[in-house]
């Protein structure tokens, strides 16, 4: 008897929680996307109550005549999707609770944390992509909101550019020929109060890019035209040109994306000191390929490089032992520095490898700036995540296949 | 064209200080030359190692360079003080080399070789023994020893030898001071007679290659005799010594048989030679990796190459260590292939290479040869 409730119940769960699972991704994947929505479109509504609120009115209205057919329609639609949506949260809360019993939980204090921990418990996956996994949330992040009506329920729109098809990028451009306008102004005042312009306070632009097209697209939830995106370069570029046009910082931040920040820079560990006054750093997990270890500096030094209690002749071949030494003649600290490796795993050329990367990583620690950027540009602080590629069956390599005969 | 050769010279004569020494005589060298290159006599260069003594590769680099130019060396230099200190009188002083590959032992002992020459020694050389126990071309002259049973004659390798010992000794063997003690019978209508002169003897083993191999054993018996007897100062020189103690050669007989070091008859003569019971010589050998093979390659210390029976066969003897260069021995050579234009650009690629070539000379001459 109770095996069979219980599989009742697992039948019940699955049935539940795997349809979700089969098409959600992609739309999970638009999500974030559909949120801005909420965000930049002037009049979209956001959380779901508001949904709820709005839908109780909808009813009383739709029996108002004076009601344009596009609103109709747009009641209509939003209707539907409102008890679709009420059937989801229904379904979601049920499958919560059999998932908590299942887990022999309280079904009341069962929150959004446990289903993910017992649905990794119950359903595990071998599934590469994570988005891809079985996922029990609930329908208000899976299924995102929908825009609110851009107009009153006479079929007038609220945006005073919806006819424009783009509301958004054209208020975009409104906006920033606005501030160029307002700018223009400010400067022609300065002017004839004979005030020249502060440099300090200029703009730094070099950090950070415009935003791409794509980019672009999403922050305003509406398609574009190269033309359009020049056509918003050109003006943007325009209001950054002016001598004041840091006093509409926010604005150009907004539509700028920085360059990838140098994160390393921050991460920098202090040098420990031993008896002796020696600043030492020790790298550990320096990886490449099989091979694994640890790469430790010590500064002041001669020079002298001990690679597993050997000196360099540890690497037989040339290419190794060009590229242990390559960050020291890079930062030309090959006689300031002593450089003591442990490592183990692999062949010569992944141990050289996670050596070179290890040395690298542990220098930032005595180089300036200015070098550290040079590091960074010659690669000598990415780590190489290649692995070595496994074999496919009816082909004689990973990507070598056989020699093609005619007959 | 004449300007640009005026350029040449003028800069090799601006740098030719700092790395090359006039004194051309290892006899005359002391520790003010150390890192710098003398530069031998082509003549006598192809006298000493024209059968070999040099490496193949040192060999080429000198053609190329037109001149066959050493660098004297610490270990070199203080075995030449060793021997000049020595007192001939006593039994004949045993030195190893050893080091690590490529760190010079061969040009070491080519050095040596030179001082022994300049020095009035009648020279025993073998250039490589590996040659005679271990290089197998397709047809390889063996036959079984006639004189003693059970052993193995590699006669066209011996006669090549005494080719080379006539080479190098011309001048001791022209004077003919150097008499043979005993008749010595070969066949029926061969013989040397006793009080011919050596080169006699080893005219003999030249032509009659038969019996190249027991000549070469009279040969090393006279020559301790006539050491003994105050005749002639003796200095034997082996390139890969350790090679007689590998439990195997690669040589078979015509039965397929697997042939040991001890069943070549070249082997006993210069195990007789290398002890110490004769006076008036001086013994230098070198152990090598490169000598034996790949299995017995872990170690280049020298109880380790020569066995527990090579090691009791030589007790006791003086270690030289050849290390890799020195700072100053770098820059020196470093310079010399500058001048030979052999090594250009900037001048921060000598400490790059110095790095990568970790200061071992046959390493840094492979790096440099395709700058």
């Amino acid at each position: 008897m109770y095996n069979n409730r219980m599989s009742m119940v697992i039948k019940f769960s699955i049935k539940h929680v795997l349809p979700i699972s089969g098409f959600t991704s992609p739309i999970a994947r638009n999500f974030v996307r559909l949120q801005n929505v909420c965000m930049y479109s002037s009049k979209a509504t956001s959380s779901k109550n508001n949904v709820n609120n709005s839908f109780t009115d909808w009813e009383t209205l739709s029996k108002k005549k004076k009601v344009s057919k596009a609103m109709k329609a747009y009641l209509e639609r939003a209707k539907e999707h409102d008890e679709f949506m009420k059937r989801q949260q229904f379904e979601y809360n049920i499958g919560k609770r059999h998932l908590a019993n299942m887990m022999g939980e309280d079904p009341e204090t069962f929150t959004q944390k446990d289903v993910d921990r017992a649905i990794e418990y119950l359903f595990p996956s071998g599934i590469y992509d994570p988005a891809a996994r079985p996922l029990l949330k609930p329908p208000e992040e899976v299924f995102p909101a929908r825009k609110a009506a851009e107009f009153d329920e006479a079929g007038r729109p609220h945006h005073f550019l919806f006819y424009t098809g783009k509301p958004n990028f054209f208020k975009l451009l409104y906006d920033a020929a606005e501030n160029i306008q307002v700018l223009h102004q400010y400067q022609d005042k300065v002017i004839r109060r004979k005030v020249t312009p502060d440099p300090n306070v200029s703009l730094d632009l070099n950090a950070s890019v415009w935003l791409t097209k794509d980019q672009l697209e999403q922050m305003l939830v509406e398609g574009l035209n190269d033309l359009e995106y020049d056509n918003f370069k050109l003006v943007m570029e325009r209001l950054v040109s002016l001598p004041y046009s840091y006093r509409y910082k926010e604005f150009i931040e907004k539509y700028r994306k920085s360059l990838s920040t140098q994160k390393f820079a921050l991460e920098i560990p202090k040098p420990s000191y031993d008896e002796n006054g020696c600043a030492i750093v020790t790298t550990y997990e320096c990886l490449r390929k099989k091979a694994r270890g640890d790469v430790t500096i010590k500064s002041p030094g001669t020079g002298k490089i001990t690679i597993n209690g050997q000196d360099l002749t540890y690497f037989e071949d040339t290419q190794p032992r060009e590229q242990v030494i390559f960050p020291l003649i890079f930062t030309g600290m090959q006689d300031k520095v002593d450089v003591i490796a442990n490592i183990e795993g692999g062949g010569p050329s992944g141990q050289s490898g996670a050596i070179r990367w290890g040395i690298a990583w542990g220098l930032r620690s005595f180089v300036d700036k200015s070098m550290l950027e040079a590091m960074q540009v010659a690669g000598l602080l990415t780590r190489d995540h290649r692995r070595r590629e496994r074999k496919k069956p009816g082909q004689p390599g990973a990507r070598k296949k056989p020699t093609w005969k005619k007959r | 064209m004449l300007s640009r050769n005026i350029r040449f010279l003028s800069r090799r004569y601006s740098q030719a200080l700092t790395f090359r020494t006039s004194e051309a005589s290892p006899t005359q060298q002391n520790e003010n030359q150390i890192g710098l290159f003398y530069t031998m006599n082509n003549d006598l260069c192809k006298q000493l190692f024209s059968h070999g003594g040099l490496p193949k590769s040192f060999t080429k680099q000198a053609k190329t360079f037109t001149e066959t130019a050493l660098m004297v060396r610490h270990p070199a230099l203080d075995v030449i003080n060793c021997i000049k200190a020595t007192d001939l009188n006593k039994p004949a002083v045993r030195y190893v080399l050893y080091g690590e590959k490529g760190t010079g032992k061969s040009l070491t002992l080519a050095h040596l070789l030179h001082f022994a020459y300049e020095d009035g020694f009648l020279i025993v050389h073998i250039p490589w023994v590996s040659e005679w126990l271990r290089r197998v071309p397709r047809h390889k002259e063996m036959s079984n020893s006639q004189s003693r049973e059970g052993l193995v004659d590699i006669p066209l390798d011996a006669a090549a030898w005494l080719l080379h010992f006539k080479m190098q000794n011309q001048v001791l063997l022209k004077s003919g001071d150097l008499k043979i003690s005993q008749e010595y019978v070969w066949s029926k209508r061969e013989k040397t007679d006793a009080g011919a002169p050596l080169a006699e003897l080893v005219e003999h083993g030249i032509t009659r290659v038969k019996y190249a191999c027991d000549v070469i054993d009279v040969l090393i018996k006279e020559i301790k005799l006539l050491s003994n007897s105050k005749k002639c100062k003796t200095f034997v020189a082996i390139d890969g010594f350790n090679s007689f103690f590998y439990p195997l050669t690669r040589l078979r007989t015509t039965t397929k048989k697997k042939v040991t070091p001890e069943e070549v008859s070249l082997t006993a003569p210069f195990m007789n030679i290398t002890k110490n019971d004769w006076s008036n010589g001086v013994i230098v050998l070198t152990t090598d990796q490169l000598a034996v093979p790949a299995d017995r390659q872990e170690n280049y210390l020298p109880k380790y190459l020569l066995y527990q029976k090579g090691f009791e066969h030589l007790d006791p003897f003086v270690p030289v260590e050849i290390g890799r260069y020195t700072e100053r021995e770098f820059m020196s050579c470093a310079n010399y292939y500058r001048d030979r234009l052999w090594l250009r650009g900037p001048p921060e690629l000598e400490s790059e290479l110095k790095l990568t070539s970790a200061c071992n000379p046959y390493d840094f001459m492979e790096l440099c040869a395709p700058l």
